[in-house]
């Protein structure tokens, strides 16, 4: 099979699981009271809350009803959020850089420590190197990610002193000349295009603890797989080969060893990255972190449905991207994927 | 009399090679240091959740889930005052007594949820396994559906829409754990179909019933016990977590995530004062948090141990 027909295969494999999710979505709206209530706000006059009532058809047959729900995400009219006082697609558009830029820089972290820390534990087989990482790895697997958090937040926040408690910038730099630059919502960048440096590094220390946090049980996931895939290829004939004509160790392990046992790693970076949108609830919430995760526990407080169902759908189609282009990736990687 | 005698030897002789069996498995974790460090945990936790009433006594007539209050205190007191081993929360609740019955009510309700989700996905994918075609393409489609969403994220969207209850954190997590079983137990039916053992039952005419429950479900469970107990340490932290955003028990109940949720209150800068002392009151999240550790580590160690040992490539 050819890459573009592989890539055509599975997108259209998607569909059928993106119109499961959007069913289990909908049938999880109508399983309240009154799914009327995801799309009424507050200002809305009576009129308008009868024409809510009318376009959505909710005296109608289920599937019917589900069509409309359908028409209505297309026309990006996801609900009204009554935890962030907007339309629910509105709040996404204002919170997803943030929770973007964290989940991006955490990966990032997760992805070069995983490697490096699986690398060398597998080089340095059963020596303490080894065994302290896998103990490691084992915390970054058992300990809740709110544990981890709050335990961050003690020592290097409040007892150190070393990294602010929480938020994505000082304070100060809103009612600063200009304020926050809002271009395109990631102040790492946008406060790089203004040349106001003085709020990047604010902006990267504030990052440093929940970045941290949400990577860690990623860098242990990426450890462990790491060190396995190496130990397997270095067990290969042709790093013996490359042994016996004399190539310096250093550049078995770097050229040979580690770019085959990468393969097999990329295939855990989808599932990592699912593990980070759920831990970002989680993270966001102890470090005040105004981001989507954020946002969706502070609805499930409030009771707001067409937030958590926003939320959910928005994670569902982000996850289920991110997954495809993995498995993109591993086939380009490991041409035996695409041969069957 | 005659018949009672063979019946005997014939339970003996089927016995025989199983009691083998089970006392090299034991050999092999008593020799691994991991798995015994795991199976510690786990036997302290399961010791802790049994033992809950002689440990911490409940009041008569409440509920013992309900962690007992010294209302002389609105803030914590550090642990040791007072006859409170742990400390005290939020309005006296008695910490010590929070994580001995959190125990109970983490072990109790993760072992539900894996072990029913175990057996819907066992049933499940031995179907789908076992017939392929379209039932096979059909069933994996739903479970794919399901494996499109992150788990605390598909959990939160489904307790969202009920009442808050510990018994629907259960239900959410079922729906989210049954399709990894399935998919679990649908590849090793996949495997053990095509192997000579089935084929030779298939030749002597045994039935589909019969190759199914008694060749192709006890050779595929090796994979599904390992994944049941690693699971079990992973769902008690996706409930933690959805208890600690807020879905489910309320506060003052013995369970882990929520009494973390409810200690984070007293995180720094604020502080309390007891007998004129000062004091960052740590022990409001961080001794339910260790519990959490404790429990998902004992069953992540002891479920790798078990996946080296049932693996019979290490085994032999």
């Amino acid at each position: 099979m050819r890459m573009y027909q592989f890539v055509i295969r599975r997108l259209f494999l998607l569909i059928p699981v993106l119109i499961g999710v959007s069913i289990i979505v909908f049938a999880l709206t109508r399983f309240t009271g009154d799914p009327g209530a995801a799309y009424i706000n507050p200002k809305m006059s009576e009129s308008q809350i009868q024409q809510v009532y009318a376009k959505y058809h909710f005296d109608q047959p289920a599937i019917n009803q589900y069509w409309y729900w359908l028409n209505g995400l297309f026309q990006g009219d996801w609900g009204w959020s009554t935890s962030a006082d907007q339309p629910v697609t509105k709040a996404i558009g204002e919170k997803f850089a943030a929770t973007f830029e964290l989940a991006a820089v955490s990966m990032v972290i997760a992805i070069i420590v995983g490697i490096a820390l699986g690398t060398t534990a597998a080089v340095k087989r059963n020596k303490p190197f080894d065994h302290v990482t896998r103990v490691v790895s084992l915390i970054g697997v058992s300990l809740p990610i709110f544990v981890l958090g709050l335990l961050l937040l003690y020592v290097f926040s409040f007892n150190l002193g070393w990294f602010p408690d929480g938020g994505r910038y000082s304070n100060t730099y809103i009612f600063e000349a200009g304020g926050v630059p809002r271009m395109t919502g990631f102040v790492l960048i946008d406060s790089l295009l203004v040349g106001n440096y003085g709020l990047f590094s604010n902006a990267v220390w504030h990052m440093v603890l929940p970045a941290i946090a949400l990577a860690f049980a990623s860098i242990a996931i990426i450890t462990r797989i790491m060190r396995n895939s190496m130990l397997e290829v270095l067990g290969l004939d042709f790093v013996k080969t490359a042994r016996a004509k004399g190539v310096p160790e250093s550049a078995v392990i770097r050229r040979h060893a580690r770019k085959n046992a990468l393969i097999p790693t990329t295939t855990v970076i989808g599932l990592v990255f699912g593990g980070m949108l759920g831990g970002a609830v989680l993270t966001e919430s102890i470090f005040r972190w105004n981001g989507l995760g954020r946002w969706s526990a502070q609805a499930v407080m409030g009771q707001d449905i067409a937030s958590i169902m926003g939320f959910v759908l928005l994670t569902a189609i982000i996850y289920v991207i991110v997954n495809l282009i993995v498995d993109v990736l591993y086939a380009y990687l490991d041409p035996r994927v695409r041969l069957e | 009399m005659q018949s009672q005698k063979s019946f005997a030897d014939s339970l003996m002789a089927e016995l025989r090679p199983r009691l083998r069996e089970a006392r090299k498995s034991w050999d092999l974790i008593r020799t691994n240091y991991t798995a015994m460090a795991g199976l510690f945990m786990v036997v302290f936790m399961v010791a802790v959740a049994l033992l809950a009433p002689v440990l911490a006594p409940p009041t008569p007539f409440t509920d013992p889930l309900e962690i007992p209050r010294d209302w002389r205190f609105a803030n914590p007191i550090p642990p040791g005052a007072e006859g409170h081993v742990f400390g005290t929360g939020t309005n006296g609740l008695d910490m010590f007594y929070g994580v001995i019955w959190g125990a109970r009510t983490t072990l109790v309700s993760s072992l539900f949820v894996v072990l029913v989700s175990a057996i819907i996905g066992l049933a499940i994918g031995a179907v789908a396994g076992f017939y392929g075609g379209w039932i096979d393409e059909a069933l994996m489609r739903i479970t794919d559906v399901f494996l499109s969403l992150p788990a605390l994220i598909l959990a939160m969207a489904i307790t969202s829409v009920l009442t808050r209850s510990l018994n629907n954190i259960m239900l959410a997590l079922i729906i989210v754990w049954w399709p990894g079983y399935a998919r679990l137990m649908r590849g090793q039916v996949l495997i053990i179909r095509e192997s000579i053992y089935v084929e030779a039952a298939r030749s002597i005419g045994a039935r589909t019933s019969r190759i199914l429950f008694r060749h192709i479900v006890p050779n595929s469970l090796s994979p599904l016990v390992v994944n049941v107990t690693l699971d079990l340490g992973a769902v008690a932290l996706t409930m933690a977590g959805l208890s600690f955003i807020g879905f489910g028990v309320p506060s003052g109940f013995a369970e882990w995530g929520r009494m973390v949720s409810d200690g984070q209150l007293w995180m720094p800068p604020i502080m309390v004062i007891y007998n004129g002392v000062e004091y960052n009151a740590w022990w409001t999240w961080a001794i339910p948090g260790l519990f959490i550790l404790i429990f998902t580590m004992g069953f992540s160690l002891l479920g790798d141990g078990l996946r080296d040992i049932l693996d019979p490539r290490t085994r032999r």
